[in-house]
């Protein structure tokens, strides 16, 4: 039979299908809110044509805490609790655009070494949240191995930023003008003070060394293995301009083709000090996210053994009123987050805390976009397209 | 950042809209709310300003039920705020409009930016504005059955009832200090 058939005039399947239509309804498919690809408790409502999509409707606040009104009934200090807990994978990170807002509202100018330590540890959060996207975006689709290795290094920078700050996940660290003493180091606005333990500077030195190994590692295990190429290259393509007018930021936006990275084009902390590249991605499906999120870390280790090697000596605390009180006034500031731009809009009366406070997480616009990306996908890309998007629901429901 | 560069593009706002103010390097636009869509088609297109970064709303009110009340008297009123950004740069632009309480409502945004349907339908559950021509303006985030808009300065915080605000009871005293409480307390 094999010699007979001619590749050239081989009969197409679709056609010969075609002649007898039947009348099909779409299904509706309900998932989550209990899946383990949701990254928490989305749920997404999908009306599914046989293996397409046709649409999905996302439904949210299974995660809901309301911050945005506890804020209203706490003070300034008393918020930095709160917001850690909003992108709990990289906690550290989500307290520096409240701070700086806070000190910028009230006009403090926080000391140079205190904000080295604000970037070094920001960074170190950036590294861990996109360990646990490269271990966890491979086992969605099928990649058991990455995220034991993914955990394992991870728990190095997470093991530096417990000794630093005490906590793994939520440091609660930073202070309205500057960041927490060691215990016991005595009044924080003296010359030196012992701020980072003993030792940290090696710790470091070695946990970075192992992240550029783990980078080279992933790129080899991941990215070059043909069965994660097929599940997503040319999968989940978001062109820049949807990616604009729906606000999505971080690395999707910047997989997409767009070189925008508030570390460069802000000065919220002193980046403009070191040299690092911001990776691009060019086609902005789910392969160029996860090479632009594993990029990305390597850039991050880089910063990090650039920034202890010139880390400037000084006080850690600018002088603060006993009662924090935030003059009257309204200001926005924003952050290049693990995940996206993360800002907050602090609208002050001159009280013990914010009147208002809206804030603006990366997830929930990155997510914004899942029905348009999802019209038209295949049902075994909705886990694909949903991971390489990199969410978290504390981060989408505040 | 380039310096000049961004006061180029405040005086270039400034000039176009006459209720503009920068405070604290954030520049803030008030405008009508009749102009609402079309100040926002302006930014978009006459000023590059493509990025829906996000939307919300303020109740200005000096009943307050829960937190701090202004501390000068305002007139009670919703204020809608927007945020638009460029992918290019660090400029951003705040836009503000009040809208009245007795019947709050206003254009929505969606046809210019589609990103602004979530953010609306979160500022139409938290505060019970209406965005009018909003194609699909359900709750967001609450259950469908919620009664209330928790955002509204109206609304109370059940737990704040049971435990005062936590400034006066939030520092922990001596210990000394701890059995005088407990004697006032029992």
């Amino acid at each position: 039979m094999a010699q007979t058939m001619d590749p050239n005039n081989m009969p197409i399947l679709s056609e010969a299908s075609v002649s007898v239509e039947i009348e099909t309804e779409d299904m509706t498919l309900n998932i989550g809110p209990q899946h383990p690809s949701t990254h928490g408790v989305l749920r997404l409502v999908a009306k599914i044509n046989g293996e397409k999509i046709s649409s999905v409707e996302p439904v949210l606040g299974y995660m809901h805490r309301g911050y945005e009104k506890l804020a209203e009934v706490r003070t300034y200090p008393q918020v930095t609790t709160l917001v850690n807990r909003i992108d709990w994978v990289s906690g550290f990170a989500n307290e520096i655009p409240f701070i700086a807002g806070a000190e910028k509202l009230m006009e403090i100018e926080v000391p140079e070494r205190a904000q080295y330590i604000r970037l070094i540890l920001t960074e170190m959060a950036r590294i861990s949240s996109h360990f646990v996207f490269n271990g966890a975006f491979p086992l969605e689709i099928g990649a058991l191995t990455p995220i034991f290795l993914a955990m394992e290094d991870r728990e190095r920078v997470l093991d530096l930023l417990e000794s630093v700050t005490g906590g793994r996940f939520h440091p609660n660290f930073n202070r309205i003008g500057g960041v927490k003493p060691a215990a016991g180091a005595g009044p924080t606005t003296k010359k030196d003070i012992q701020d980072l333990p003993a030792g940290f500077y090696h710790d470091t030195k070695v946990a970075m060394q192992k992240v550029l190994e783990a980078v080279d590692r992933f790129e080899d295990l991941i990215g070059g293995n043909e069965v994660f190429q097929i599940r997503t290259k040319n999968v989940g393509v978001l062109p820049k301009e949807v990616a604009e007018e729906y606000g999505v930021s971080g690395p999707i936006l910047r997989a997409s083709g767009v070189e925008f990275d508030l570390r460069k084009q802000s000065n919220y902390l002193p980046y403009d000090k070191f040299d690092f590249e911001i990776p691009i991605g060019e086609n902005g499906d789910c392969f160029d996210r996860w090479s632009v999120r594993t990029s990305e870390m390597r850039e991050s280790a880089k910063i990090i053994l650039q920034a202890i090697e010139d880390m400037p000596s000084g006080p850690i605390q600018a002088k603060v009123p006993k009662v924090i009180k935030v003059p009257k006034g309204q200001t926005y500031v924003r952050a290049e987050n693990p995940k996206g731009e993360m800002g907050y809009y602090i609208i002050s009366e001159g009280g013990l805390g914010p009147y208002r406070l809206k804030i603006r997480t990366a997830s929930f616009s990155n997510i914004s976009i899942l029905p348009i990306m999802l019209e038209g996908a295949l049902l075994p890309d909705l886990i694909a397209i949903m991971g390489s998007l990199d969410f978290v629901l504390g981060d989408v429901d505040r | 950042m380039n310096q000049s560069d961004q006061n180029e593009f405040v005086n270039s706002i400034q000039s176009k809209f006459q209720n503009s103010s920068v405070e604290f390097d954030t520049l803030k636009i008030e405008v009508d709310s009749q102009s609402w869509v079309d100040t926002h088609k302006t930014l978009k297109a006459e000023f590059d300003l493509k990025f829906f970064n996000w939307l919300s709303a303020v109740d200005w009110d000096n009943d307050v039920k829960i937190g701090d009340a202004p501390k000068e008297p305002v007139t009670p009123s919703f204020e809608i705020i927007s945020c638009l950004s460029k992918t290019n740069s660090d400029d951003l632009v705040i836009s503000s409009t009040k809208i009245s309480k007795e019947d709050p409502q206003i254009d929505s945004l969606v046809e210019v930016f589609g990103g602004a349907n979530w953010h609306e339908r979160e500022a139409y559950e938290m505060f019970g504005i209406n965005f009018l021509n909003h194609p699909n303006l359900k709750k967001l985030y609450l259950p469908d059955a919620y009664e209330g808009n928790p955002l509204l300065k109206s609304f109370e915080l059940i737990s704040r009832e049971v435990k005062p605000w936590p400034g006066e009871v939030d520092v922990e005293g001596m210990p000394e200090d701890n059995i005088v409480v407990s004697e006032e307390g029992s």
